[in-house]
């Protein structure tokens, strides 16, 4: 119950505050932009409607996992800093509790980044009539993904000195994450192929565009989603067993 | 039955110390000073009082509960901490009832302690103004009062006059006086201050270097100490007891 008070007034801080309105208009005018390119632009137009449908998804998914993890990445150094995560750890709220309001409140972004996106989807999809999977699509595999790295944004925030340090840590590892789907075709087999899939990104696209673009069943390559879900899964596990040891006024694991 | 009560207790960095065998008693409605210069080990031993830290060392009980109960403890007692900070884009009223409500208070109730609480520190007309807004001192009350929104048995007010004006001191202190008077809370005040502790303390904690140079009334350090060096003033006894150079 406590965790929803918490994630109840993170929200608010979020949404109220400014920065989420912010974060998700910039985040718009990106999608503008680059729905008015697909739709018109003579270098990009030559795009099929799956294909500019497949973009916009992965250039939502993307971005909306970046400005999530920032958010997460924020949520306890960023208390720390402005000196008001004593107070927080001064109620009777447990740290799993903390940990957990903080989550959802991020998770927030997200899905406001997911809602955006979904006329878009239906602009570019007319016709073909894939908007609609594109969008559940675009919940199931971005949640997914969401949920594990803005997990990683809590911990790296939980465990770094500085806020800085903590910003700076979450985008690198986005940037490592992102930029390996952003190079030329990897082989489909051996490393390239273990490469896409170990990568929580790489394989949540690659999976995206098989079932968008290639027209595949949402079961055929639905190995591609393991290392997101897993990735899920034990940044959560992690979480819950660490947080009463790592949510405190200094940053490290050590016993304070 | 002591309302605060810590033996031995002691917390380690590595090889430095910074409580050593802490050992004292508080009672009900009592108001403990926590005197020491800078580094004495005043606020380390809220932060242990408070469960923000673990004991290398020792034991207490806070409020009739264990220390091994840190979520307990955490229920029974308020927090002023030093150099709190604030939620700049919150008003004040926004502020307390979600305090209150993490205590596990229902909207309508953490409404009504909020408005209370408001008026008790009289912030009562700033109350839909955004703390960026409040003064130092308004900050500090408000502060106070957020540390009252579990009508706490044990408050501890670490520096709770730091930086305020004198205007902004006698208000602060008005209001602990009133904490302990109304409440029959008892009160842990850590300050730099003696005037403050012979104004306001009924009981003495002298920490230096993380131990306790003198504990009891505030007339009963002043006589042991004074005693030896032929004064009856608290600030030549706590100068005698930490060994700072007389000015």
């Amino acid at each position: 119950m406590s965790a929803v008070v918490v994630a109840e007034q993170e929200s608010r801080d979020l949404w109220v505050g400014g920065r989420g309105p912010l974060l998700v208009f910039a985040f718009s005018v990106l999608l503008s932009a680059m729905t008015y390119l697909a739709a018109t632009n003579r270098a990009m137009n030559f795009l099929e409607q799956r294909e500019a449908v497949n973009l916009t998804v992965q250039v939502s998914l993307t971005v909306g996992v970046l400005l999530t993890l920032l958010v997460s990445a924020d949520a306890i150094s960023g208390e720390r800093e402005r000196g008001t995560l004593e107070a927080l750890l001064l109620t009777p709220v447990s740290r799993r509790g903390i940990v957990g309001g903080k989550l959802v409140a991020a998770l927030t972004l997200w899905l406001a980044c997911l809602v955006v996106t979904v006329p878009y989807l239906w602009v570019l999809g007319r016709g073909v009539a894939v908007a609609g999977q594109a969008a559940l699509l675009t919940l199931i595999v971005g949640t997914l993904v969401a949920v594990g790295l803005g997990g990683l944004g809590l911990l790296i925030s939980a465990l770094t000195s500085s806020n800085k340090t903590s910003l700076a840590s979450s985008l690198l590892l986005l940037l490592v994450l992102f930029a390996p789907t952003q190079l030329p075709a990897l082989p489909k087999t051996g490393i390239g192929e273990a490469l896409v899939r170990v990568n929580p990104i790489g394989s949540s696209l690659h999976y995206v565009s098989q079932v968008l673009v290639n027209r595949r069943s949402w079961t055929y390559d639905l190995s591609y989603l393991l290392s997101p879900a897993l990735l899920a899964v034990v940044v959560c596990g992690v979480l819950i067993a660490t947080s009463p040891r790592i949510v405190k006024l200094t940053a490290g694991v050590s016993s304070e | 039955m002591a309302s605060l009560e810590a033996v031995r207790l002691s917390k380690r960095y590595g090889d430095r110390v910074a409580v050593d065998d802490l050992s004292f008693v508080a009672e009900q409605g009592d108001i403990l000073g926590l005197l020491g210069p800078n580094g004495a080990g005043k606020t380390t031993t809220i932060r242990l009082l408070t469960t923000i830290l673990r004991p290398t060392s020792g034991s207490f009980r806070v409020a009739g509960m264990d220390g091994d109960d840190p979520a307990g403890i955490r229920r029974r007692i308020g927090v002023l901490p030093e150099s709190s900070g604030y939620p700049n884009r919150q008003t004040g009223a926004e502020y307390l009832r979600y305090s209150a409500r993490l205590f596990g208070r229902d909207r309508a109730g953490a409404a009504q302690i909020a408005d209370r609480l408001l008026a008790d520190v009289g912030l009562s007309d700033r109350a839909g103004s955004r703390i960026s807004t409040y003064s130092r001192g308004m900050r500090q009350r408000l502060g106070i009062a957020r540390a009252l929104v579990n009508d706490p048995a044990v408050v501890f007010l670490d520096e709770p006059t730091l930086g305020l004006d004198p205007a902004g001191q006698l208000e602060v202190l008005t209001t602990i006086r009133q904490i302990a008077l109304h409440r029959g809370a008892t009160v842990v005040l850590s300050t730099h201050t003696l005037t403050e502790v012979e104004q306001l303390c009924n009981s003495l904690l002298i920490l230096h270097h993380g131990r306790v140079r003198a504990a009891g009334t505030v007339e009963d350090v002043i006589a042991t100490a004074g005693r030896r060096i032929g004064s009856t003033r608290l600030s030549d006894a706590f100068l005698s007891l930490t060994n700072e150079e007389r000015p």
